[in-house]
């Protein structure tokens, strides 16, 4: 991690751009963070944890996202700044409570920082955050740079506090993973303090401001935001982080935000267009800065817009163009809705160039398709590159997990299937785990979808359904489908693969660790005492052990029914590696036990199991065990039919 | 042989009701296992030809060349298969009549085979806890005992010989139903790879057979018994119309007509009452001769074990009376001829016997053959 504290004004750092956005954290003078993680948001947090004592500021990774929010709430009612970030789907978690905190307002600086995933290549789904902020009305920032991620963080505590509202910011994946030059300001030394002042008052006894509704009622509340959010329209017109850079009367005008702006500048550069096209960046995208707009919009008869990932800004500009007076000339517009930049996806360079080529009429060739011979280079390059499907790490408990519970569906026979959940479990819907998660959608929803599965018995469904999932996801958003599928008397399985952390997203703690984020100890909340406080059966097993773990399964599949829970236990493997620093076993395939892909076998560890630490060699058709990749963990060895996998103390 | 797999399997036999459960295609492969009363396929075999499919005993099945390999002689039309020897035994062992089916025969012969080294182990039925029937090797008398007894529901007990390890060098025999004996006798004909060494069965006593009771029975019998207490099985001959259930202190009955629906449809696709690729071939004394085994000696290496036990004092043996052969003839032909009608009609082909190797010239004598 770079070190975000430093306290060195006026020097270069290199940064990502989410340690970028902590220090402008720290430059804004916070005193509390909170983050739930998810990638690409979790270096925030990763990189304000650790310092958090040092810096006098309060650090919490959070059971969920909305949780996080709301003790973030807390402190700017208290009077103390606070960050709290998040990924994409964390909004849709905090949504409810955000929509009520607009409502009334805040305290001091309260910044949400959400981390958008353009190709959705580390979530569940593509999601453009942004709509939530038109929608709430929420000042939202849009960063382009690293040295923006900083600076545009502080300003959003200042704007914060000066409107009384939440402010955005909103990054995305490759802005957030992306290392640049940041100029460091100071860092605020000043002793903060914190007091929540709207309390009772016997002489004056009323409703506290930080409640929604009843006497204040919501359309008062609603008309007081309006008020307020209009004073953010005029902050934001004057913005720095608004500019414009081109010609003065342009052939086409661009119209972008974040990391879509540097893409534009070098395809305008590439394309040796700097002379003719003009680039107009937003650094604030809601409110709409539309008296800057509207300076540009009269240099350029044709529009384009370039975003990730829904055409934002490019609705935004719609509308207000429909607002101009009947005797202003319109520019056509060009964008996500007419097909000229892809509507889905990170954008990149080369597909900016093809925009603006395809609005301008250029026809655009690469350098490098223009080469026959760097094309056939690719071509036959790309061929040697191996294959490199996602997988379960070697020795990863749940690999044993899915091949018990894929087992145990085969066995039962009754068309049983899993209801998966967000975190490394999801990989139990593709290859690695045998394709047996059959429904994936958000945390917490395997174990609230198959809490209705198990309802639909009085149908004739007679399906066993096993809902996955991790210890964290458990922890986040699990434990009301639990309950409700205990209350209702639902007939599912929980299966809770408690790997000991959260690790999906980069080992971060949770409250079954029970070490906290900034490595201090905390309380541990034990899963099976909370589960049998329920009053739930609650079986523990270690995935290792596949054939008692089959056979508990089994048994609970043909008992008595009901809410049932099983913990799969065993530590995350890339953990239990970092501490001990050594294998568990020295494993080796012995060749002449091996048969391959003869009939007995067929290449069982190889094709099914497919632990990427196995491998198979194609010319003496055996398997063996590629030791770099190997684990150590032994597993194989109770797969192999023929007993040829051997394991040995390491 | 043909070029099909697991996949195969299901489509032609598993699917098509055609499978007796004998377990022959399970646990030679991680992929095939047996259970609770279903062959299972756990993961996807992409191999285009599989042994799985090919010892399957409701797979083609050449008789001709499997009666050369057992007996070095082509198959033929009979009643129950080729006889060197038929008569009535019983054990004289004690605790094996005790313990024994009707008179105690196979588990004395096994008993006998154990002792005197002709084989080191014996592929058996055991019933567990719950009377499942699985596959299981008894090395020692005591296992032995522990196996003794009839299952009525089909028994994988092929499971526990596709077990055992290709480097084995233990000399086994095996107990099993003829659909059992069936496979045993096509790995013999066509001795497996990369599973067990088929050389080593040294010994193959067979069960007579009507019909097992599948597909829902062990469910029928868990409702009205407490199975852990049951020590025993049995449906006693004509004129007895019962499936009795026997603990320690009782025994209890129910309707064979109440469990007739049970019968493994499978069974009706069966051409062999009485084991005829067995080395011995037992079944019961019937009414006439409770008590008492009907023994039929197929092959010299049944002739010789025979030769020890009486030799031993471990059987005694007396005459079967000719009219209990030919009743048992009777049975058995009935038995192929339903078979073949039903297989018939099921086609409509006769040239098409479905997994029969049986040459149309065989089959009509079979079917023209008086009772």
């Amino acid at each position: 991690m770079a070190d975000i504290e430093i306290d060195a004004p006026e020097t270069n750092r290199l940064l990502l751009g989410n340690e970028a956005i902590a220090r402008g954290a720290l430059e804004a003078g916070i005193g509390f963070a909170t983050a739930y993680p998810g990638t690409p948001s979790s270096e925030i947090m990763g990189s304000l944890a650790p310092i958090a004592k040092k810096m006098g500021i309060y650090a919490e990774w959070s059971v969920n996202e909305m949780v996080a929010f709301e003790a973030a709430a807390a402190a700017s009612l208290a009077n103390i700044r606070s960050i709290s970030s998040m990924k994409a789907n964390g909004v849709n978690v905090i949504s409810d409570f955000l929509i009520n905190l607009q409502m009334t307002g805040i305290g001091k600086g309260l910044v949400l920082v959400v981390c958008d995933d353009p190709g959705g290549m580390a979530s569940s789904n593509e999601q453009d955050t942004r709509p939530i902020a038109k929608w709430l009305n929420i000042p939202l920032l849009e960063p382009s740079t690293a040295q923006e991620c900083k600076d545009m963080t502080k300003w959003a505590f200042d704007l914060s506090e000066e409107l009384g509202m939440v402010c955005m910011v909103r990054s995305v994946i490759y802005l957030s993973h992306t290392r640049g030059n940041v100029r460091l300001d100071k860092l605020p030394k000043k002793k903060k303090e914190a007091y929540f002042a709207d309390i009772y008052d016997l002489d004056n006894p009323r409703q506290s401001k930080f409640t929604c509704g009843m006497q204040f009622h919501s359309y008062k509340q609603s008309e007081e935001l309006l008020k307020k959010f209009s004073k953010a329209s005029e902050k934001c017109e004057s913005s720095p982080f608004n500019c414009y850079r081109g010609p003065d009367k342009a052939k086409l005008l661009i119209i972008t935000s974040g990391i879509c702006w540097t893409y534009s500048i070098e395809a305008v550069k590439i394309l040796n267009l700097q002379d003719k096209v003009g680039i107009l960046k937003l650094g604030v995208t809601w409110p709409l800065p539309e008296e800057f707009i509207r300076k540009y919009l009269e240099r350029s008869q044709k529009i384009l817009f370039v975003e990730e990932i829904a055409p934002f800004v490019e609705r935004s500009v719609m509308e207000f163009v429909a607002n101009l007076p009947p005797d202003r000339s319109r520019p056509a517009l060009y964008g996500k809705r007419s097909g000229h930049v892809r509507a889905w996806g990170e954008q990149s360079l080369d597909l900016v160039i093809q925009s603006i080529a395809s609005v301008m009429g250029i026809l655009y060739q690469s350098r490098q398709s223009r080469s026959a011979e760097y094309s056939q280079k690719v071509r036959e390059i790309s061929q040697t590159l191996p294959n490199r499907p996602l997988t379960f790490c070697p020795g990863c408990p749940h690999r044993a997990s899915f091949w018990a519970i894929k087992n145990t569906l085969q066995l039962d026979g009754r068309n049983g299937f899993v209801t998966g959940d967000i975190g490394c479990t999801a990989m139990g819907m593709i290859s690695p785990g045998s394709f047996q998660v059959r429904t994936y959608y958000a945390m917490g929803g395997g174990v609230g979808i198959a809490s209705g599965f198990g309802h639909l018995g009085q149908f004739g469904f007679t399906q066993p359904v096993i809902a996955v999932c991790g210890d964290s996801t458990f922890f986040h958003a699990s434990i009301p489908g639990l309950i409700n599928g205990i209350w209702n008397q639902s007939n599912f399985i929980l299966a809770i693969l408690d790997n000991d952390a959260t690790a999906m997203t980069g080992f971060q703690p949770h409250p079954g660790t029970g070490v906290k984020a900034t490595g201090e100890l905390g309380e541990k909340v034990s899963i099976e005492a909370l589960c049998r406080s329920l009053g739930v059966n609650v079986e523990v097993c270690d995935p290792f052990d596949i054939k008692k773990t089959t056979a508990t399964l089994l048994k609970i599949m043909a008992g008595v029914g009901g809410t049932q829970v099983v913990i799969m236990r065993r530590e995350c493997e890339l953990v239990r590696a970092r501490r001990d620093r050594k294998k568990s076993y020295q494993m080796y395939v012995e060749p002449n036990r091996c048969i391959g892909e003869a009939c007995g076998c067929n290449r069982l560890c190889t094709r099914i199991f497919s632990c990427p630490g196995l491998v198979w060699d194609r010319e003496v058709g055996k398997a063996k065990i590629d030791d770099a990749v190997c684990a150590g963990c032994g597993l194989c060895a109770d797969i192999c039919p023929q007993g040829a996998i051997i394991r040995e103390a390491a | 042989m043909e070029g099909k797999a697991s996949k195969e399997l299901f489509k032609d036999v598993m699917d098509t009701g055609l499978c007796t459960l004998c377990g022959g295609c399970t646990d030679g492969c991680p992929y095939l296992v047996f259970y609770n009363g279903r062959i299972v396929r756990l993961h996807q075999c992409t191999l285009s030809e599989g042994q799985c499919y090919q010892y399957c005993p409701r797979t083609y099945t050449d008789l001709n060349a499997i009666s050369q390999q057992v007996f070095g002689v082509p198959y033929e039309e009979s009643e129950i298969g080729i006889v060197r020897e038929i008569f009535l035994a019983r054990s004289l062992d004690a605790e094996i009549q005790e313990k024994g089916q009707d008179g105690g025969t196979v588990t004395t012969l096994l008993s006998v085979a154990l002792a005197e080294g002709i084989i080191d182990g014996v592929v058996e039925t055991k019933m567990d806890d719950d009377k499942i029937p699985h596959g299981f090797i008894a090395r020692k008398r005591k296992e032995l005992l522990a196996c003794a007894g009839v299952s009525y529901e089909p028994s994988p007990v092929l499971e526990a010989l596709n077990r055992l390890s290709k480097d084995s060098t233990e000399k086994v025999g095996i107990v099993g139903l003829p659909c059992h004996v069936a496979c045993v006798s096509k790995m013999k004909t066509y001795p497996p790879e990369n599973r067990v060494n088929i050389g080593n069965m040294k010994l193959v006593i067979g069960l007579f057979c009507g019909w097992t009771l599948a597909h829902g029975f062990h469910q029928f019998l868990q409702e009205r018994f407490d199975l852990s207490q049951a020590i025993k099985f049995d449906i006693p001959h004509h004129p007895a119309h019962t499936f009795d259930v026997y603990t320690k202190s009782d025994k209890r009955s129910v309707e064979l007509d109440e469990i007739k629906q049970y019968i493994n449809k499978a069974c009706t696709y069966c051409l062999d009452m009485t084991a005829e690729f067995a080395d011995i071939s037992v079944g019961s004394g019937r009414a006439m001769f409770r008590g008492w085994n009907t023994v039929i000696v197929r092959t010299k290496v049944g002739t010789e074990l025979m030769e020890i036990a009486k030799a031993n004092h471990a059987l005694e043996t007396q005459p079967i009376p000719i009219e209990s052969i030919e009743n048992l003839r009777h049975a058995a032909l009935n038995k192929k001829k339903k078979t073949l009608n039903h297989i018939i009609a099921k086609t409509g082909d006769i040239e098409d016997l479905l997994y029969l190797g049986l040459s149309r010239h065989l089959a009509d004598k079979l079917l023209g053959m008086r009772n």
